[in-house]
């Protein structure tokens, strides 16, 4: 199927779509900020609200409400837009607070016709005051969440703290995918190698298995960027850091072991057995261990990844093209290199 | 092996490395402008690193080939 040179120009191509279409589409709107981030109880509070991506002062039908749960909510008394990112709004905070709860913990949920509805997680902490009586659910039930505007359109999802870093699941995360098929093609190799006794198949394997180290090596570089910004340090003792730098390093044997000057039958043949194995241990490293322990990766210590919430569905526009152009891109890498090493062998057994 | 010029450009692009990683100051303020408008500098900064990591693969193959053409040439 990957015949001739159609591939290379889709490869690229798609890359060219990933790059434009990923960097272009804007976020949804979501909430940055709210100040003050707390309250008490019988309090008349005065929020001030930043958002990102609103379009507050050209929506003319704003609503807003602080959220306990999905029964008790209470609505905002009064909005302000004050700019398109800027908004304020009165709270009255009801006098009983939910039984048990010293301090607890309200949504804030901002719907209007332009941006649709979205929420901010725990904006508000309201502490008890001394006097407060028992909990009152009708003081809770006047803000009914009815009529949710939807967005339509094309954007990606807005999270905290990720922002607009959200775009580097198609780089990044698409990056380690890549290196996964070409790792996988590279024991295909191997394998081919240790039946056939080709030397064709060994360069194969090695260019492969080099392409596939380089973008593993350029997932961890790139990871460790996005985690400064997101959990704010280069390196965490995260699992899944730990394990995959493990397997980084056994494959950084495997460029050693090709390295050394032996005679070539030897070297193809103790390659081609050592790429297997660093395959399999791969594997564990990789899907298995993470999975077993928490993780600030998603898809770790509980479900898998890729499933439910993780990937929106404009995401995977791009997400999954992306996989394929890196992929391309990596096949187009390991055949020049293997084109390369096909010359060089010709050349030398001849000058022999 | 290398020609001047070649060894040049390596130099400077450590030295340029080492000050933009090392100098305290610099990281802040580069750091900072990274965090504005959402984090979206970040995003150019994996992007940067995946081209300029392809890239040193694509001149890593033109020095060998050069090489192995040298020595074609010299037989």
């Amino acid at each position: 199927m990957l015949k001739g040179w159609w591939w290379k120009f889709g490869g690229a191509f798609i890359f060219l779509y990933v790059l434009i279409g990923g960097m272009t589409i804007p976020l949804r709107p979501g909430i940055t900020s709210v100040q003050p981030s707390n309250a008490k109880t019988g309090e008349n509070i005065l929020l001030d609200i930043t958002g990102y991506n609103t379009h507050f002062d050209q929506a003319k039908n704003i609503r807003a409400w602080l959220k306990l749960d999905s029964t008790h909510a209470i609505n905002a008394l009064k909005t302000n837009a004050e700019g398109p990112n800027h908004l304020q709004m009165e709270f009255q905070i009801p006098e009983t607070a939910p039984d048990g709860n010293e301090v607890y913990p309200l949504h804030l949920i901002i719907d209007n016709e332009i941006d649709g509805a979205f929420i901010l997680p725990n904006a508000v902490f309201v502490s008890r005051s001394t006097d407060s009586l028992m909990f009152n659910p009708n003081e809770w039930t006047n803000g009914k969440m009815d009529k949710f505007h939807n967005y339509t359109g094309i954007q990606f999802p807005y999270r905290n703290i990720l922002n607009e870093t959200i775009r580097n699941t198609f780089f990044h995360v698409a990056l380690w995918f890549a290196m996964f098929i070409l790792l996988l093609y590279g024991v295909y190799y191997s394998i081919r190698y240790l039946r056939s006794g080709n030397f064709d198949n060994d360069r194969l394997a090695s260019s492969y298995t080099i392409v596939a180290i380089l973008y593993g090596s350029l997932g961890i570089l790139t990871g460790s960027v996005w985690a400064k910004f997101t959990w704010n340090t280069f390196w965490t003792n995260d699992v899944k850091l730990n394990m995959t730098a493990i397997a980084l390093l056994i494959y950084f044997a495997y460029l050693i072991l090709r390295g050394i000057q032996y005679d070539q039958d030897k070297r193809a043949r103790l390659a081609a057995i050592y790429n297997i194995f660093a395959f399999i241990a791969l594997i564990p490293l990789v899907f298995v261990i993470p999975r077993l322990q928490d993780s600030l990766h998603p898809g770790n210590g509980g479900n898998p990844a890729l499933g439910g919430e993780d990937l929106d569905n404009t995401l995977r526009m791009f997400f999954y093209p992306s996989i394929i152009a890196l992929f391309l891109i990596g096949k187009w890498m390991a055949e020049i290199l293997t084109r390369y090493e096909r010359l060089k062998d010709q050349y030398f057994i001849k000058s022999k | 092996m290398y020609t001047k010029t070649q060894k040049f450009i390596q130099q400077s692009f450590i030295i340029i490395l080492m000050v933009l990683l090392l100098s305290p100051e610099v990281n802040a303020q580069g750091i900072d402008f990274l965090r504005s408008t959402g984090k979206i500098y970040s995003v150019v900064a994996v992007i940067v690193i995946l081209f300029s990591g392809i890239f040193y693969f694509l001149y890593r193959i033109d020095n060998k080939l050069t090489k192995l053409e040298n020595h074609i040439k010299n037989e």
